[in-house]
């Protein structure tokens, strides 16, 4: 749905016609695409259990959008992301319980709580160079987990049973499929907004910030402030994530925020191609299926996600379908200021396709994939 | 837009067209759930298969198998046979419903499944939502029976059995005061909790502590410190055998010469081994029925060795009774309906089970967990009380 | 007291073992090597593998045995360390930081489950027991393996100490750390050194885990996990690159573990100890010892 490029990089590019394969791959239509296969789905199957895998493939594609906008879009590695989805589930579970509010009526609840998440957490942590960042995320996200083991209000071990489902205009949505057309719905809209939020003015800050943190400041970015809104940004998809990750088993404890599913959620990124939403999106798809298509091979998958990680950033860091134009290597004189107004280009990487692909055909793209799923 | 949306739809076509031809049994094709009234009788066990709690996980399989192959050979139920169907959760929450739905998809009548009671939780509405009936072989969390859902029936003794259990045993043995450790998972909390409200009810034994330790870590001076500050006559550790054997053994080399107590989760030959030398002579377990403990069992763990070519492990049996239980009410019931299953569950009275004769108290758990005391010695846990 | 005194101080010196590989590396080439804690594992691990492949020794030769099968797996961890340096690390020396953070993930996964997958995902029982008599001194109860880890381990990071301080690879080290292009132009053979730094940091890394698995007994495929963490929060309290910085974090994070979970309870303790690593990467990033590092751009 975006494709995150860095104009100024754009003329260097110029050199191999882009083949059908490349073409296809950047085209705008595939988000469509793919949210066709998503409302289709059931439709080709529909038991309880592929419609149960396909929830949680959906959930994950928004948890990983959302990690998409701390890691692809800023570049700060969060280790403890899961935390996020954590404090989301823990309170739309919490608050659903204890006013017997359906759960979609926590949903301000979770906002709230999720954006003073990622303040206390964000707040001392994002002044600390990127390395300290990964080690204290991964603290805190241990920190949330144990505190949710140790609290008597968050069920303490047990966690918390019984949240319902989800109901919207007194239909009750809590079937697998209706509930997951609910989830395909919601999330086609989250992650459309972290796409748009990609190629704003922000989403600019972002990548500038990443790229050359120095240089941005010096261009008169406030990073601090730009980086705390990725994280909180991060940290309200996460919770959603949470939210539904809650509606969707009824029971939530602490073993199921534990690092393992922040680094597999980092790993879809990683996988798909840090700051592309469309590969992060595949890369979601493919990471929540594998344990489901591995299930007899037990903790060898482990061992090949490690190895896929290694392997991928010494031989194609920049992910499978990586953002256009992630060369972090190159040096860029002719930086496109970060306020860049809208009307400048913001697609094409090579004159072939950059006609067509100014801002106006982006946002259709973007917009007829939003009215599709509204 | 005008040229760009029919290439949309016509490239959601093309999906469509790809996913329709792969498979089949979606909304249209008039999919969902199939109870079929012929052919094998399907049951459901979510189970641990990959993980750390495989091992236990592989003994459950075991038990199940062997009680399926033994229905079977006598002409199954209903004149159908039966057929297991286990599949892996890893004691992950997320992968216990994707496999507990996966079950009531491939058709399954009843459930004999679940040992981590933090996976077990989502897959009671699961099974509930489906009107299958559960019957529980291992995991004993008071939350499992909280909810009271009219399909989940207990047939492992519960938390407050358990403690029920030590607390008899404490005051027979004149024991003043208590230490109780648990290792913060929810299964050792629940008895560790229903312990110290037991103890607390009862008066005579003081409890001097009351504390968790952090599962999975290698020292445990900080607790041994406390116990020893704490100075009780008993120790009561109701966490896993993992650390327990490492309590043991630190204790024992702090200089603690009061006696230890573990609950069922550290009945293990490897807490004996962890402990080291002879450190667990004499640390008593509260602990369900096992077939080693089980007068007449001989032939049964023969059996299991020769059909597995290993011994019999934690919840075999309990396993081994779930499927019976099963075949039991479905021929009481005489059909696979789950609603008739649940209340011929709810009439069985008498049936044997290694615990004794089974009937359901209206809370679906055992009337009597079937508790008893074991002890080490000479590197094994034998009988020491049967507190009945 | 004297007792809790003991038991973190105890603790720490396990912490600080594990601390000066995180250490040296971090100092060196600005890594932060999250498979480091994994090499202690698989140190337990080797050194398990080999003593059972020996078959049952008597309990006369255990502490030799002990020494031998220390020294064999300080060599085979440090050649795993090296290992996955060259094709883990090595590679990326020139990229984004986010990369090799990455990468080190990736590798720390690798180990722990490849060992998980190899060995069993039960925990296993070391098969040499260290067991002594105890002693009573100053109303702390010490027992005679204590005693004799601890002294190991003093000598393995007195002995780290000298060869940083008086080699010339030790210079080396040291000058790489303070400007690594200045270093490669006055004749400094780089790679060389960072080889060294990381045979020399997961060799103490796997001694650890061999005498945690010949202290505690018990050895899992996550047991590095956590005290990896421990280990980088004891070097950024001592100061992250400095050697003497992360041995003093190492004891203080044992304390302070010791006492914090006396005053917090038990449940408590690692959110504790994440707390104060938060707090001294906030409040003093440089820790106790280090020096402030400008971050090159």
């Amino acid at each position: 749905m975006s494709d995150n490029v860095d104009t100024s990089t754009a003329p260097r590019l110029i050199g191999k016609p882009a083949s059908a394969v490349s073409r296809l791959f950047e085209s705008k239509q595939l988000g469509w695409a793919a949210f066709a296969i998503a409302v289709v789905f059931p439709f080709v199957i529909a038991n309880n259990y592929a419609m149960n895998i396909a929830t949680t493939a959906v959930i994950f594609v928004l948890l990983a959008s959302g990690l998409n906008m701390v890691v692809g879009y800023c570049g700060l590695l969060d280790l403890g992301y899961i935390a996020f989805m954590a404090v989301g589930a823990y309170t739309a579970g919490i608050v659903s319980k204890a006013f017997e509010l359906p759960i979609l009526y926590t949903i301000p609840a979770v906002i709230i709580m999720c954006i003073l998440s990622g303040l206390v957490i964000g707040g001392p942590t994002l002044r600390l160079r990127s390395d300290y960042l990964a080690i204290v995320t991964l603290g805190f996200g241990e920190i949330i987990r144990l505190t949710a083991n140790n609290l008597d209000i968050t069920g303490g071990p047990s966690g918390i049973y019984g949240i319902p489902g989800i109901e919207l205009f007194g239909l009750d949505l809590s079937a697998p499929v209706s509930f997951y057309y609910f989830c395909v719905v919601v999330v086609a809209l989250l992650v459309l907004g972290s796409a748009r939020l990609g190629k704003s003015r922000l989403g600019r800050a972002w990548r500038f910030v990443r790229e050359d943190e120095d240089a941005a400041e010096a261009m008169g970015i406030h990073t601090y402030k730009v980086k705390l809104a990725a994280y909180i940004f991060g940290a309200v998809w996460g919770g959603f994530g949470g939210l539904l990750f809650a509606a969707h088993l009824s029971a939530i404890s602490p073993q199921s925020f534990v690092f393992l599913q922040s680094a597999l959620v980092l790993m879809a990124v990683v996988l798909g191609g840090m700051g592309n939403t469309r590969g992060v999106v595949v890369g979601a798809v493919v990471i929540s299926l594998m344990p489901e298509l591995l299930r007899d091979m037990g903790n060898l998958r482990y061992v090949i996600f490690g190895v896929v990680l290694v392997a991928m950033m010494v031989l194609r860091p920049q992910g499978f379908w990586p953002a256009r134009a992630y060369e972090p290597e190159r040096p860029v004189p002719d930086i496109d200021p970060p306020g860049g107004g809208p009307g400048k280009p913001d697609g094409g990487t090579r004159p072939a396709a950059r006609g067509r692909r100014n801002r106006g055909a982006g946002d259709a793209g973007a917009d007829s994939a939003k009215g599709g799923a509204a | 837009m005008k040229l760009r949306i029919p290439r949309a739809l016509g490239m959601a076509a093309v999906a469509a067209t790809v996913l329709a031809t792969t498979a089949c049994g979606g909304i249209l094709g008039g999919g969902g759930e199939k109870t079929a009234d012929s052919g094998p009788i399907k049951i459901a066990a979510v189970i641990p298969l990959s993980g750390s709690s495989a091992p236990t996980g592989a003994y459950m399989k075991n038990g199940m198998q062997m009680a399926v192959d033994e229905i079977n050979a006598k002409g199954g139920v209903l004149g159908r046979q039966l057929q297991l169907d286990a599949e892996d959760e890893a004691c992950d929450p997320t992968q216990a419903a994707a496999a507990a739905n996966k079950a009531v998809s491939n058709g399954a009548v009843i459930s004999v499944g679940g040992y981590c009671s933090g996976a077990t939780l989502p897959t009671l509405p699961i099974f509930q939502k489906a009107n299958i009936p559960m019957i529980i072989p291992a995991a004993n969390s008071q939350d499992l029976v909280n909810q009271k859902l009219p399909n989940v029936f207990l047939i492992n003794g519960t938390g407050a059995q358990q403690s029920a259990a030590a607390v008899k045993f404490m005051v027979k043995d004149g024991v003043k005061s208590v230490a109780l450790v648990d290792d913060n998972t929810s299964y050792s909390k629940d008895i560790a909790t229903e312990t110290k409200k037991d103890l607390d009810a009862d008066g005579t034994v003081k409890v001097a502590l009351s504390t968790s330790v952090t599962a999975g870590e290698s020292d445990y001076s900080s607790v041994v410190h406390d116990i020893m500050g704490a100075n009780p006559d008993m120790l009561y550790w109701t966490g896993y055998y993992q650390e327990g054997g490492l309590i043991i053994n630190q204790l024992k080399a702090a200089g603690y010469a009061g006696k230890i107590m573990v609950a069922d989760g550290s009945v293990d030959a490897s807490l004996i081994k962890i402990a080291g030398g002879s450190n667990a002579e004499g640390v008593l377990a509260t602990m369900t029925q096992t077939p080693d403990t089980i007068k007449g069992a001989e032939s049964w763990i023969a059996d299991y060795t020769k059909q597995f070519g290993s011994a019999p492990g934690p919840y075999s049996t309990q396993s081994y009774d779930a499927v019976r239980v099963a075949a039991e009410a479905i021929t009481k019931a005489g059909s696979t309906d789950g609603t008739k299953v649940i209340a011929a569950l709810e009439a069985i009275d008498g049936f044997e089970l290694f615990s004794g004769p089974l009937k359901f108290t209206p809370e679906h758990t055992l009337s009597s967990g079937g508790f008893q005391i074991l002890v080490v010695q000479d590197g094994k846990f034998v009988l020491k009380d049967a507190l009945s | 007291m004297t007792q809790l005194i003991w038991n973190g101080l105890f603790v720490g010196s396990f912490y600080a073992l594990v601390a000066l590989g995180y250490s040296m590396v971090y100092g060196i080439i600005k890594l932060l090597n999250f498979a480091h804690g994994d090499i202690y594992m698989l140190g337990a691990f080797i050194g398990f593998a080999m003593l059972t492949s020996v078959g049952v020794i008597p309990a006369s030769l255990s502490i030799t045995a002990l020494l031998i099968v220390l020294l064999l797996v300080m060599i085979s961890t440090g050649a795993i360390g090296v290992a996955i340096e060259r094709v883990a690390y090595r590679p990326l020396r020139n990229s984004p930081r986010l990369a090799v953070l990455i990468t080190a993930v990736g590798a720390s996964f690798t180990l722990e489950y490849g060992v998980a997958a190899m060995a069993g995902p039960n925990p296993r029982v070391f098969p040499v027991r260290l067991e002594g008599q105890t002693f009573d001194i100053l109303g702390a109860r010490i027992s005679a393996p204590q005693i004799v880890l601890m002294v190991v381990a003093v000598i393995l990071m007195l002995g780290l100490n000298s060869y940083v301080q008086r080699t010339s690879m030790g210079r080396a080290m040291r000058a790489i750390a303070l400007d690594p292009k200045g270093s490669l132009l006055m004749g400094i053979n780089v790679n060389k050194v960072i080889t060294w730094t990381f045979f020399i940091g997961s060799a103490l890394a796997g001694a650890a885990g061999v005498m945690a698995g010949a202290y505690y007994g018990k050895i899992d495929f996550l047991m590095g996990f956590i005290i990896g963490l421990k280990a980088f929060t004891a070097a950024v309290i001592g100061g992250i690159g400095n050697i003497k910085g992360a041995m003093l974090g190492g004891l203080l994070l044992g304390l302070l573990e010791a006492f914090g979970s006396q005053w917090l309870g038990g449940q408590w303790r690692d959110v504790f100890t994440f707390a104060v690593l938060i707090l001294f990467l906030t409040l003093k990033p440089t820790g106790l010892l280090g020096e402030r590092v400008t971050e090159r751009v």
